[in-house]
């Protein structure tokens, strides 16, 4: 989801109202749980879920680890909307005429306990593409000589997939997932896609074949609530898209790609990669006199 | 299940929920989820209009082996009846689910099939907005909602005048 | 049927490309204007229908063709959604041919067979 930059800045209501969807996997029981938290500028939902279970209720169970909108731990949904509970400010969801935020665990994946869902499917699909390279060289793939060369439009093919953190606020969105739960999902499609478009890889056939399915890339219908959803702009639903058209011209003998080379082997350790000479230092440095005497930065005393 | 065993609860939409209502995942900017269903709902209508098409299209020959009149003479006496209020809102209804779903499938046929429209891959930076979401085939969703309401009003006054 | 998703998928692209036109043409059939005519019941008359049937029977049996085969793979993917299973994907492909290959076949015999005005 597009981020509100400025959301931090503002105010959030005195006292928010968080309604959790809770379930206990002993009673199998589910229920509402009303929790009034008092809140502050810059207070994010999981900072108030935490604040609620050191103060108000311990069994209240979450997962969450970076709090930075890296690890995607904490995807749940808030107001109805996959996100990310730590980078969800209060004041984005709450308001003064409405300061009540409802909080459930992620749609499409079965609840564990409380906000906490099972992602063993989810990252199942993610294996069955194949997510890493291969090379039709086993020999040179298990013993590198050298590196792969690559180019900067060929690697912004891949850069925006891979910075994916598989918090499954995509999954869980994907109304063709809540239909069908055979159905490979957006974040195992696009990652297909990352690996297709890669030049390193080689592997390509066998991917679009293993997303040609009844259950693959066709049963995706467009509604992009993927990429709506998506905290890092990855864009599912676009890379399903390029994906299909992909199968199609491999279907149709038409796909072609570049592999990439083996190209000479990094630097040793310690070796300087020289200069290019177009590369001038900067006026008035005096890179020998540096070297000899070392500039010290001094600390001022405590 | 066996005992001891973690009793997980399914937490699926399901197919009509999220076929069915566009705000089952309330979500900002999409209007494309607004389009699938509008598209689904609309294929649906349309293909169960077209059996029935068939089958009234097909009256002339039919009404000859059941009936044994002339084709033409019942073909003229079905038109009379479905010249009624109640069959041109039918009818009426039918053409807003066609005339939506055809230039909402151009779109798709573009960015499905061709993949054009959908923007490239780049370096995403905040505040994130997907790069789908700023390509043309946003410009064409748009294009496909004026298009499909003008024509459904054109259409609305064939069918009623 | 690994493979074959694409196979029914490409004719479903194809087969929505045709029916741009053809539909397209259909609808103008029925804008009495355009027929120098003034309501959309003088263009269903026995007489006009007659006439497009022995003008142009081929492009409205292409059509009919056309539309039920998109039509109704449409619905065959939206029940692939709503369940899996073997026994269930095969009875859904079975039906889909089923009622394809019947609703072809009475719109054949409607051009084939028309009685004459």
């Amino acid at each position: 989801m597009a981020m509100d930059i400025e959301a931090a800045r503002r105010t959030p209501p005195k006292e928010v109202v968080v309604r959790v969807r809770r379930y206990d996997p002993e009673t199998k029981k589910t229920w509402w749980q009303e929790f009034k938290v008092e809140a502050r500028r810059g207070m994010t939902v999981l900072d108030a879920l935490l604040k609620i279970k050191e103060e108000q209720d311990h069994t209240l169970v979450l997962r969450y680890s970076c709090r930075q909108g890296i690890c995607g731990s904490c995807g749940m949904v808030i107001n109805g909307t996959p996100r990310l509970a730590c980078q969800t400010q209060l004041a984005e969801v709450a308001s003064e005429a409405r300061p009540v935020i409802t909080v459930e665990p992620l749609y499409n994946f079965p609840v564990i306990r409380d906000l906490v869902t099972n992602f063993t499917e989810f990252f199942n699909k993610h294996r069955s593409v194949k997510p890493y390279l291969i090379r039709k060289d086993k020999e040179e793939q298990e013993n590198p000589k050298g590196q792969y060369d690559m180019f900067p439009d060929e690697y912004y093919q891949i850069y925006q997939y891979s910075s994916c953190v598989y918090c499954g606020l995509c999954y869980a969105a994907c109304p063709v997932v809540a239909a069908d739960p055979q159905f490979l999902g957006p974040q195992a499609l696009m990652y297909a896609l990352r690996f297709v478009n890669d030049v390193r890889d080689e592997a390509w056939g066998e991917r679009l074949i293993m997303v040609d399915t009844e259950h693959g890339c066709h049963r995706c219908h467009f509604a992009a609530s993927c990429s709506a959803v998506c905290p890092k702009a990855v864009d599912p639903a676009g890379a399903i898209q390029a994906l299909r058209s992909k199968v199609f011209k491999y279907r149709l003998h038409l796909f072609k790609r570049r592999v990439s080379k083996v190209i000479g082997p990094p630097p040793e350790k310690g070796e300087r990669v020289p200069l290019p000479p177009e590369a001038t230092l900067l006026p008035g440095v005096d890179l020998k006199k540096l070297e000899q005497e070392p500039v010290v930065i001094q600390l001022p005393p405590e | 299940m066996s005992e001891g065993e973690v009793a997980e609860k399914k937490n699926s939409l399901g197919f009509w929920r999220s076929s069915i209502n566009p705000w089952a995942v309330r979500t900002k900017d999409n209007p494309e989820r607004l389009a699938f269903v509008f598209h689904r709902i609309s294929g649906f209508l349309i293909i169960a209009f077209l059996l029935a098409h068939i089958l009234e299209t097909d009256s002339p020959v039919w009404s000859q082996l059941i009936y044994h009149v002339n084709g033409w003479t019942f073909w003229n006496h079905l038109m009379a009846i479905e010249a009624g209020l109640a069959f041109r809102v039918g009818e009426f209804i039918i053409a807003g689910a066609v005339l939506f779903h055809a230039p909402n499938g151009i779109r798709l046929l573009l960015s499905e099939f061709f993949g054009v429209g959908i923007g490239r891959p780049g370096d995403p930076k905040p505040p994130y907005v997907p790069g789908t979401f700023t390509a043309s085939q946003r410009t064409w969703l748009y294009a496909v909602f004026v298009v499909w309401i003008a024509l459904w009003i054109f259409a609305g006054i064939i069918i009623f005048t | 049927m690994a493979g074959r998703a694409s196979n029914i998928q490409l004719w479903q692209y194809i087969t929505a490309i045709l029916l741009i036109g053809l539909l397209g043409f259909h609808l103008l059939e029925r804008v009495p204007w355009i027929w120098g005519l003034s309501t959309i019941d003088q263009t269903l008359t026995a007489a006009f229908v007659y006439h497009g049937y022995t003008s142009y029977g081929w492009a409205l049996l292409l059509l009919a063709y056309v539309a039920l085969f998109h039509g109704l793979n449409g619905v065959r993917g939206m029940l692939l959604e709503l369940r899996q299973g073997r026994l269930y994907t095969t009875t859904i492909n079975v039906l889909f041919w089923i009622v394809f290959i019947v609703f072809a076949a009475i719109a054949t015999l409607t051009v084939a067979k028309l009685p004459p005005y």
